[in-house]
């Protein structure tokens, strides 16, 4: 009787932590949550934008040297609104920003390179 | 007038073998010198120190201590770009700037140990979350402390591939003992799988020593390419830097992880795989 009992109270209590798991976002570390958009915190119009700019580092190498061009561009645009963000976030996304500015310039750099 | 010429040419010659000697012994000298000099240094006894870092901005004068970082247990689960790129930890010693207060906000140590992030089924402790004197504080301000770290390396690596020095990491991964993640939910981006870019060799300077065997495949999906280009191999053009044994010891090149956290110099055939086995120190 007493088990039994207990056992219910083990699965509601199972189901709600399942249930509360994803609200308080609690997710693995390599996989996406079940549902991003409810549990990653709103990202604000200049992460949007980083996000969008350096999303495609891995494809640098096929884009035209036009697109390198913008994409630079866009790079250089972002950086005066990260510069204004509070110290430890402007230390990391300056980092990053850096690092994914100079990706496209060493690959443009290197396509013009190849035409000479 | 023979005799005489003839103790003349002795006397030069034995002059000339006289310089020519010392000339010698000042040539291998120096280069006995200048080999010591930039030989790669060995890297530490244990490979559980290789890649050690100890983090003592001023933690270990107003704070907890210093904070040791195993480089062995991160890498055994997070590719080198998750760390160095998203999150955003610097390649050079205090160029990081991590504090107690980055990490509550969630970046850095605190991007992953939130206490809600899960990894292999557990919760990820929260870094910094404790107060003065917290339990939490010793597992990572953990400079001279005994038995205060969670994990070993003996014990943790036991089941792991073994190389010339340390772990063969390339093996584990292939055994599927290591998986490496690369993705961090609010930190990194989502992006596209990485092309696999091409193997090739690099020709020595020199003609006795072997090509190098470059494995760009492996290189860009643990390290991605904003890494390793610009700032530590900064141009494509051809001949334009001189990559050599002397930069890479100085810590610059392949020597900017090949000293500090991956396998070290001194095993030469990892890229020269044809290199003497008694070059392997």
């Amino acid at each position: 009787m007493t088990t039994g009992i207990t056992c219910k109270r083990m699965i509601v209590a199972g189901l709600l932590c399942t249930g509360l798991a994803v609200p308080v976002g609690v997710y693995a570390i390599g996989e996406p949550p079940p549902s991003a958009s409810q549990s990653a915190p709103a990202r604000e119009t200049w992460q949007k934008e980083f996000d969008s700019v350096c999303s495609r580092s891995q494809d640098a190498m096929s884009f035209s040297e036009e697109e390198l061009a913008t994409l630079i561009k866009r790079c250089d645009v972002l950086l005066p609104q990260i510069e204004k963000l509070d110290e430890t976030r402007k230390k990391v996304y300056m980092g990053r920003l850096r690092m994914c500015r100079g990706l496209y310039a060493y690959v443009l750099e290197s396509k013009r390179n190849e035409k000479k | 007038m023979l005799t005489c010429s003839n103790r003349r040419g002795t006397k030069k010659n034995d002059r000339g073998r006289f310089l020519l000697t010392l000339a010698c012994g000042v040539f291998l000298l120096a280069g006995v010198a200048s080999a010591q000099f930039f030989l790669p240094p060995p890297p530490p006894a244990q490979p559980s120190d290789y890649g050690k870092v100890i983090l003592d901005t001023d933690a270990s004068k107003s704070g907890p201590g210093a904070v040791v970082f195993d480089h062995w247990l991160h890498r055994s689960k997070f590719t080198c770009r998750l760390c160095h790129v998203d999150i955003g930890f610097a390649m050079a010693a205090k160029g990081t700037g991590i504090r107690a207060d980055s990490n509550r906000q969630g970046f850095h140590c605190g991007a992953c140990h939130d206490g809600k992030k899960l990894f292999g089924g557990k919760p990820l402790f929260a870094a910094c979350s404790d107060g003065p004197g917290g339990k939490q504080c010793d597992r990572c301000h953990s400079l001279g402390k005994n038995g205060v770290r969670e994990y070993e390396y003996r014990a943790y690596t036991a089941k792991f591939p073994k190389a010339h020095y340390g772990i063969d990491w390339q093996a584990a991964e292939a055994a599927g003992i290591v998986k490496p993640v690369d993705f961090v939910e609010g930190v990194s981006i989502k992006k596209t799988k990485i092309e696999s870019r091409e193997d090739f060799s690099i020709k020595a300077g020199v003609t006795w020593v072997h090509p190098v065997f470059f494995s760009h495949e492996k290189h860009s999906i643990w390290n991605g390419c904003e890494l390793c280009h610009p700032e530590i191999f900064p141009t494509a053009k051809k001949s334009a830097v001189q990559y050599t044994m002397f930069s890479n010891i100085e810590g610059r090149h392949c020597g900017a992880c090949h000293l500090k956290v991956a396998f070290p110099l001194n095993n030469c055939q990892m890229c020269h795989p044809r290199a003497p086995a008694w070059a392997q120190q």
